[in-house]
């Protein structure tokens, strides 16, 4: 099992060297919160009022850094993050809570479509080496993930939602409806998330395509792929359950650690598509040097792409005797 | 940015090659590659305008004396922007900054990945654990969030902050590719035979190993260099270049500033877009190229008829 | 994105000018045709998802209650001065203009059922006192104290003449409920998710990306308001905004638009308005303790080396129009510019006469085309800005180009907003693009007496309230106390003139263009609207209190 400890061990030591990056970017920078207020009031705080503010936040700690460090892992762990400047005085808990979830779900979702038809294309392109799929897919993909997520997502909104007005021009879900589970809202929901979820597709799938494509060939060449089609079993059969199953397995682990470039893209589709999840509240969290806020932001996502990836490493251990045998 | 998926799949089967030999064997293989010949080309086309700039641009790009917003037209190819500077000249005297982040943040990349990825194959051990996961570590940590973060604070907008900010965040996954390679190449025979005949590791490093790597490496290169392009148009969108320097990503950032794609001037939102994207893409070919051609059992396969 | 004023929305203080007939009550003419009814959607930059806090003493989010849920004393109408009665019905000088003496109404109700009295006046007014970071006007720091008199008056003392300060305390002042607001133990950062007001809406549901304002049946101003619901939308960025404006699904908008007249006029002509007035002064400050910037002379050279009007049409698109060297606003203040003084002086782009004072000053043009002083030292001066505001950025590249032509370096400096404000607030620039960081008010006095007035300045390296450029003159520092201390307009009217001849003479500062409230509305539906012929109130939907106002007139068309 000791393929499992170290992974584990990669798993601690991110985390902690995201919560620590956190602790010290914030700290050898310049800039106060109390003066990040100023900018976000437009500078139209007399400063007596920032004064106050800065008493409010006790900005003038007289703890030493170690100290400060040590609070500040144990408030981490027991998910005590502190209040939000941008929101004050909401809790920074309480301003993600109200993102993460279209965060979660718009990435997941594109994620999840895009693993699957880029795994199931890029198969396709390794098993007819040579064919339509393979001429045409790889330059096709390779040149459209050349494109910056923003700019795509600019003109699909032109396309789609301005000019055609197909889709809506942003939101999660209709502006009077509030929350609920009736199929009507999850039809908005999915109406609302389309564009900016085709635009992570479409610019994510290609290294998906890619990827699969790669290892499967390289699997396609193995003895026991060889064995199965000398044994005359169907092409299908042999194409998903014997190299596909295998090209996918040694990438998911691959697959899950690149979800931080996927979540860095989705950032700015959000702004671009006034979607109210957690890459604008980040960028919110910046511009007002909300330290708090957006160190929790940081923490969160990339504890989204640990945790992503230890599942992969779980189910690869489960599903890969190989795995087992390395240690 | 668009997505890398991590892999360890990187060829077991390169092919020793003499010093001599490098050059001809990527000469060789890029000539014989559709794709790279496409990507060769594009680069080609961007490092001449980015050379002849003051040649080809009609007017100065920061003079701001023409009307605002115009439309494309004889006297302005690509319209003028909020402010009245000539797109069309923004456009080619842009191409000289962002071709530089682009190329200055792929080699510090790189020769990041390299000095990380070939230490860790061979010194091998506890070191090589160490890198490794160091190395891991900076391949899950979200970059834009990290670049955004680490791009405000710094509080200086200079171009050398941004490449500084695209490399730190970028060097991680060519150094991984490297390893694997590394290790695959660490008990080679010409290798054995180095160290038989007592040579230094940073010698053996530098002139056995790396050689033979040239290829991964100029994919690596490469790709770097398309992150480059991609991480520094994001970073420039949302603000966080300075204004006031002329390259692509900054005129996105003026455009949407200006809400050109809506308030009729589409040009100046897909023009340096579409520029970048064109780069990017060129980048991206030579990368695959260059996969292809470290890995020769990727190439395209040829159908006899 | 990010221009200026995007963040301006959640500000008080930010009140306008904007004159005419500012009560609620005056909407009442024309009844027959008004009914009740109708959704209206406001369409404003946010920045940010609503976190649904109703705290009218939390500078974050005070603009979605100050105004439409809580009330002010007196709805104060900036352009010109006029007062409109509100919570308070009546309110009376003293005649050393030391002490003001409200009484307050009867029969206005809380929304819960609670009458409102003269005890929840004292009560809020107590609270600010106690809770200094919740008094986001700084009342209290002229207030020497506030006391009940019999059942319905309110004694405000000061400790000085306190004429100016009326737009403070009865006009950008929020009272709240004592029988809430008793159990709140740290007012500024309460989070008030069910708030109870006086207002003639009630929050009626909020999420992050909407906030629906429903009817008060039971408001105070019998009849009103018109509309039954209100929605507020997040915008978190300007282009989504803009796009939902344009496409006609919200009827009043506070944007920033580029090229307005195609992107939102031309959809639709016949319905679709806009109207910029100017709320403040966007300068050029100079650090007067550095040479040669303590120089009159080169003050003077300088400002006749700024195009104005293509500092506005460039940097600004022509909206926000050319400022003058009087700051006094115009058209907003235009009664208080004294023309004849003005054009005497007649500061425009003007490369010759830049020149020549800068010759008289001692300088000399060098080889490389720069003016250079006697040691041979380049006439190169640097300008801090903030990176982010676009338009600010274009502007400063107008007037780099200006003074080009005459002969002056300037080096733009784009600055992160932290960092700008510090550098400004400290004194630690030669010279700065900005306004100065405080609330405009219903006179120039309250804009140039934070601007020049030597008590809100600061040592170099100390934090400055206002007179960034640390510019001291003793005479004009008692023309601002004797405005102070009067309540004749004449007499205002004269020393406001005074004013100006220091401006236009000693050039403390350099007033580029004119910052303005941006405001977009659609006649297709809703009539009623605050006009450039009828500025009833100031009609941005980030003006408070003033967007109650604006609530209270506009109505569906039947």
């Amino acid at each position: 099992m000791s393929y499992l400890v170290r992974r584990l061990e990669f798993f601690v030591i991110t985390l902690w060297a995201a919560l620590t990056i956190n602790f010290i970017l914030p700290r050898i920078m310049p800039g106060n919160p109390a003066q990040a207020m100023i900018v976000r009031f437009h500078g139209r705080v007399s400063p007596e009022a920032v004064k106050a503010i800065e008493v409010a936040f006790g900005l003038h700690s007289h703890e030493s850094i170690f100290q400060q460090y040590l609070e500040y892992l144990r408030n981490t762990l027991t998910g005590n993050f502190g209040t939000s400047v941008t929101f004050f005085p909401v809790p920074v808990g309480d301003v993600i809570k109200q993102g993460l979830p279209w965060t979660l779900g718009l990435v997941g979702m594109a994620t999840i479509i895009a693993f699957v038809l880029g795994t199931l294309l890029g198969m396709l392109s390794a098993w007819r080496r040579g064919g339509f799929f393979d001429a045409v897919l790889p330059p096709v993909f390779i040149v459209i993930s050349a494109f910056p997520y923003f700019w795509l997502g600019l003109l699909v909104l032109l396309a789609f939602a301005l000019t055609l007005g197909w889709f809506p021009l942003g939101f999660a879900y209709d502006l009077t409806d509030s929350i609920n589970l009736s199929w009507s809202f999850v039809g908005q929901v999915i109406w609302h998330g389309f564009l900016p979820a085709l635009t992570i597709v479409v610019t994510s799938i290609g290294g998906w395509i890619l990827t699969m494509r790669n290892t499967m060939i390289t699997t396609l060449a193995e003895d026991y792929v060889k064995m199965a089609r000398a044994k005359g079993l169907s092409p299908i059969r042999i194409m998903l359950m014997y190299a596909g199953r295998n090209a996918i397995l040694p990438n998911l682990t691959g697959f899950a650690m690149s979800l931080g470039f996927v979540i860095s893209g989705a950032i700015l589709v959000e702004i671009v598509f006034n979607y109210p999840g957690l890459g604008f509240t980040l960028l919110q969290a910046v511009h007002s040097e909300d330290y708090a806020l957006m160190q929790t932001l940081f923490l969160m996502l990339t504890s989204a792409v640990l945790v992503a990836v230890l599942a992969a490493d779980l189910l690869t251990a489960l599903l890969d005797p190989r795995t087992r045998e390395q240690g | 940015m668009a997505v890398r998926v991590v892999t360890d799949q990187v060829s077991v089967e390169t092919a020793v090659v003499s010093r001599r030999g490098i050059a001809g064997t990527i000469a060789r293989g890029l000539t014989a590659n559709r794709k790279a010949m496409a990507g060769l080309v594009l680069f080609g086309l961007f490092l001449v305008v980015a050379i002849l700039a003051p040649v080809i641009a009609p007017y100065d790009p920061h003079a701001l004396q023409f009307g605002q917003m115009v439309q494309p037209s004889g006297a302005h190819l690509l319209g003028t922007t909020g402010t009245g500077q000539d797109i069309f000249s923004q456009l080619v005297f842009g191409t000289r900054e962002s071709l530089l982040i682009a190329l200055a943040a792929g080699l510090g990349a790189t020769v990041i990945s390299v000095v990380v990825g070939v230490s860790a194959a061979y010194m091998g051990g506890l070191w090589d654990h160490i890198l490794n996961l160091f190395t891991d570590v900076f391949l899950v940590l979200p970059t834009l969030p990290l670049m955004i973060i680490v791009g405000t604070y710094l509080n200086n907008r200079g171009l050398l902050v941004l490449v500084a900010v695209i490399v730190i965040t970028g060097w991680s996954y060519g150094a991984r590719q490297l390893r694997s390679q590394a290790l695959s190449l660490r008990n080679r025979e010409f290798l054995e035979a180095a160290r038989a005949r007592g040579e230094r590791s940073l010698y053996i490093i530098v002139f056995e190993v790396l050689p033979n790597m040239t290829s991964l490496i100029v994919a690596i290169f490469f790709g770097a260099a398309l992150y480059a392009v991609l991480a520094a148009a994001g970073l420039q969108f949302i603000g966080l270049g300075d204004p006031n320097s002329l390259s692509w990503g900054t005129m996105l950032y003026w455009a949407q500033a200006n809400g050109a794609l809506l308030a009729g001037s589409p040009v100046w939102v897909l023009a340096p877009g579409f520029c970048i994207a064109a780069l990017g893409a060129a980048f991206a070919l030579i990368n695959y190229a260059f996969d292809e051609i470290s890995n020769p059992a990727l190439r395209p396969v040829r159908r006899r008829k | 994105m990010r221009r200026r004023d995007l963040f301006i929305s959640s500000l008080a203080a930010l009140a306008l000018l904007a004159g005419a007939c500012g009560g609620g009550s005056s909407g009442n003419n024309n009844n027959a045709q008004k009914t009740v009814g109708g959704v209206l959607t406001i369409d404003n930059e946010s920045g940010a998802l609503w976190q649904c806090d109703f705290n009218p003493y939390n500078g974050s989010v005070n603009g979605q209650s100050f105004g439409v849920l809580y009330e002010p004393l007196v709805y104060d109408n900036l352009l010109n001065d006029k007062k409109t009665p509100w919570l308070a019905s009546d309110y009376q000088w003293s005649t050393d203009n030391k002490t003001l003496t409200f009484t307050i109404r009867s029969g206005v109700k809380w929304t819960d059922g609670q009458p409102f009295t003269a005890a929840d006046v004292v009560f809020s007014f107590a609270l600010l006192k106690q809770h200094p970071e919740a008094d986001l006007q700084s009342d209290w720091q002229v207030i020497q104290s506030v006391i009940q008199q019999g059942d319905d008056k309110v004694a405000f003392t000061f400790n000085q003449s306190a004429v100016p300060n009326f737009y403070q305390i009865a006009g950008q002042t929020a009272i709240v409920p004592q029988h809430i607001w008793s159990a709140f133990k740290d007012p500024a950062a309460q989070v008030v998710k069910d708030p109870v007001g006086t207002g003639p809406f009630t929050m009626s549901a909020c999420t992050g990306q909407n906030i629906t304002y429903k009817r008060n049946p039971n408001y105070w101003q019998k009849g009103l308001p018109y509309l039954d619901t209100v929605n507020y939308p997040a915008f978190l960025d300007n282009d989504p905004a803009n796009a939902f404006l344009a496409a006609g699904q919200a009827q009043w908008g506070g944007q920033f638009i580029p090229n307005i007249d195609t992107y939102y006029v031309a959809k639709d002509p016949k319905n679709n308005h806009y109207w910029f007035p100017p709320i403040d002064n966007i300068n050029v400050w100079f650090n007067t303790t550095l040479a040669p910037l303590n120089n009159k002379a080169v003050r003077q050279a300088i400002a006749y080396s700024i195009d104005r009007p293509s500092v506005s049409q460039k940097g600004e698109f022509g909206y926000e129009p050319p400022g003058n060297q009087t700051g006094v606003l115009s058209p907003t203040f235009d009664s208080w510019i004294d023309k004849a003084q003005a054009d005497t002086y007649g500061y425009k782009f003007d490369v010759a006469k830049a020149q020549g004072l800068l010759q008289q000053a001692g300088f000399t043009k060098g080889s490389s085309g720069i003016f250079q002083d006697s040691s041979g030292k380049k006439l190169s001066l640097s300008i801090i800005n903030i990176a982010g505001y676009t338009d600010w950025v274009a502007s400063v590249q107008v007037i780099q180009d200006n003074l080009k032509q005459v002969g002056i370096e300037l080096k733009p400096v784009n600055l992160e907003a932290t960092a700008y404000f510090d550098k400004l607030f400290t004194g630690n620039f030669e010279l700065a693009y900005g306004s100065v960081n405080t609330s405009p008010g219903p006179s120039p006095y309250y804009e140039l007496r934070n601007t020049l007035h030597s008590a809100t300045t600061a040592a170099i390296g100390q934090t400055a309230a206002g007179d960034y450029g640390r510019y001291k003159n003793p005479a004009l520092d008692a023309l601002f106390d004797q405005y102070g201390g009067t309540t004749d307009p004449a007499k205002q009217h004269d020393l406001i003139k005074q004013v100006e001849k220091i401006m236009l003479e000693d050039v403390p500062v350099i007033p580029v263009t004119e910052g303005v409230a941006w405001y977009q509305y659609s006649t297709k539906d809703f009539a009623g609207w605050p006009t450039k012929d009828d500025p009833f109130a100031a009609p941005a939907p980030w003006n408070l209190p003033d967007w109650e106002v604006t609530l209270l007139h506009v109505y569906k068309k039947s």
